[in-house]
């Protein structure tokens, strides 16, 4: 089999955000060598503020202040953390960054840090990477890149003149299956939790095959936190998702 | 924003399939990370029973006694040094290469290649040899050649833990003398 004309697409990818970034760039007259490189060094610097294994990151200052104590955020922080802030009291804290330490333990007022609560423990697992993939785009938009796309690990975001063709891996057995061509949006995908599957009353039990959740939404921040919202409350037809333009499938 | 989802039936009814990803070849990935090196000579570091056993005792695994190592060198002065190893996840085959700076630290991390299984094969070796020197023009994709996977977050720990383990067999070599 040989294809006559394969569109040229310039493809890489790294261990970033705990999975595998790739970014992919369409190959033509504007292109510049150093453009992923830049969107990578993106990422790393995102990874650097939010995650909670650098040690110099906002979270881990964060998580040694004493209750009642304040600190300055980086700027990508105070975006995460103020949608991270929005979606708490959106979803009556079912979206939260504690992980069940304590929802209410932190708040953010401006660039300010606040911890409420000595429990408290911050994990962006659930919002960082969409953010990540959002700022690595900006970045390759930014560059005068004119189509193209970033996956972190599933969560993905596909931007100008490409349809990007989106497989779901099967989690149990493994192999692909097609899903979806994706237009300047992104998308995200969570296992749907056990729970939400029981109280959803679609006709679904609970039994050896998982259930999974993919949000489509203009912004990669707000497919890969909504997945979460899906996840937990099975409900992919509430007024949030259209708040943020975003879409749910259940699969 | 636009989204066409492939047609449920569809869907249930396709069959699962593999799919596979070549994003650089090792000298590519050499000269990417030492874009300052105008040579890479090749090296074979072979490890010794004794320092199988360091490495194992500094909670590394060796893995393997003999690791193909390239020095990025400059009008002769080392730069630093590459390493191509592969590791095996749940799903998935992945080639990678690890670049070392002349301080033992990680420069940098580029992935070669990604190959994803049906799931059962992965554990095969029929399965894997048949990657062995496949270049970029390789086939096995599937549908478009810009296919993503979505899912549940694949770990990329089995990537860090190999490369953990690549500066540990660089840094036993250099202390024994073997990539000067």
């Amino acid at each position: 089999m040989s294809v006559a004309a394969p569109a040229q697409w310039q493809r890489r990818a790294r261990p970033l955000l705990g999975t595998l970034v790739e970014i992919g760039l369409k190959v033509d007259a504007t292109a510049r060598a150093h453009r992923i490189e830049d969107a990578f060094n993106v990422i790393c610097h995102v990874q650097a503020c939010l995650s909670r294994f650098e040690p110099d990151s906002d979270i881990t200052r964060f998580h040694k202040l004493p209750r009642g104590a304040s600190l300055k955020m980086r700027p990508d922080t105070v975006e995460v953390l103020t949608a991270a802030s929005e979606l708490r009291q959106a979803t009556d804290a079912i979206f939260d960054i504690s992980v069940g330490t304590s929802p209410h333990g932190w708040c953010i007022d401006g660039d300010t840090l606040v911890k409420h609560d000595d429990a408290v423990r911050l994990d962006l697992g659930g919002i960082g990477k969409g953010y990540a993939v959002d700022c690595a785009v900006r970045s390759l938009l930014t560059s005068g890149a004119t189509a193209g796309w970033v996956n972190a690990g599933g969560d993905l975001r596909a931007f100008g003149d490409v349809d990007l063709p989106v497989h779901l891996r099967n989690e149990d057995s493994g192999g692909l299956k097609p899903f979806a061509s994706l237009r300047d949006g992104a998308m995200a995908t969570s296992v749907l939790d056990c729970e939400s599957r029981e109280r959803g009353g679609t006709g679904h039990k609970p039994g050896p095959k998982r259930e999974h959740v993919s949000v489509a939404a203009p912004l990669c921040l707000w497919a890969d936190a909504l997945t979460k919202v899906v996840a937990a409350t099975g409900d992919r037809d509430g007024p949030l998702l259209a708040r943020y333009g975003a879409l749910a499938w259940r699969h | 924003m636009r989204v066409l989802l492939a047609a449920s039936a569809l869907l249930a009814a396709a069959p699962t399939s593999a799919f596979a990803v070549d994003y650089l070849s090792a000298d590519q990935a050499a000269k990417l990370m030492f874009p300052d090196a105008d040579a890479f000579e090749s090296r074979t570091v072979a490890l010794d029973a004794e320092q199988l056993q360091r490495l194992e005792a500094s909670g590394v695994r060796g893995r393997s006694a003999n690791w193909p190592v390239r020095v990025a060198k400059h009008s002769g002065a080392t730069l630093g040094f590459i390493v191509v190893d592969e590791v095996i996840g749940k799903v998935e085959l992945i080639t990678y290469a690890v670049a070392i700076s002349m301080d033992g630290t990680i420069k940098q991390i580029e992935i070669l290649s990604y190959r994803e299984s049906h799931g059962f094969e992965i554990r095969l070796p029929a399965w894997r040899k048949q990657f062995v020197g496949k270049g970029a023009s390789s086939p096995l994709r599937v549908g478009d050649d810009i296919a993503n996977i979505s899912g549940a977050t694949l770990s990329c720990t089995h990537v860090t833990d190999g490369a953990r383990r690549i500066v540990a067999v660089v840094a036993l070599a250099r202390r024994a003398g073997a990539l000067t």
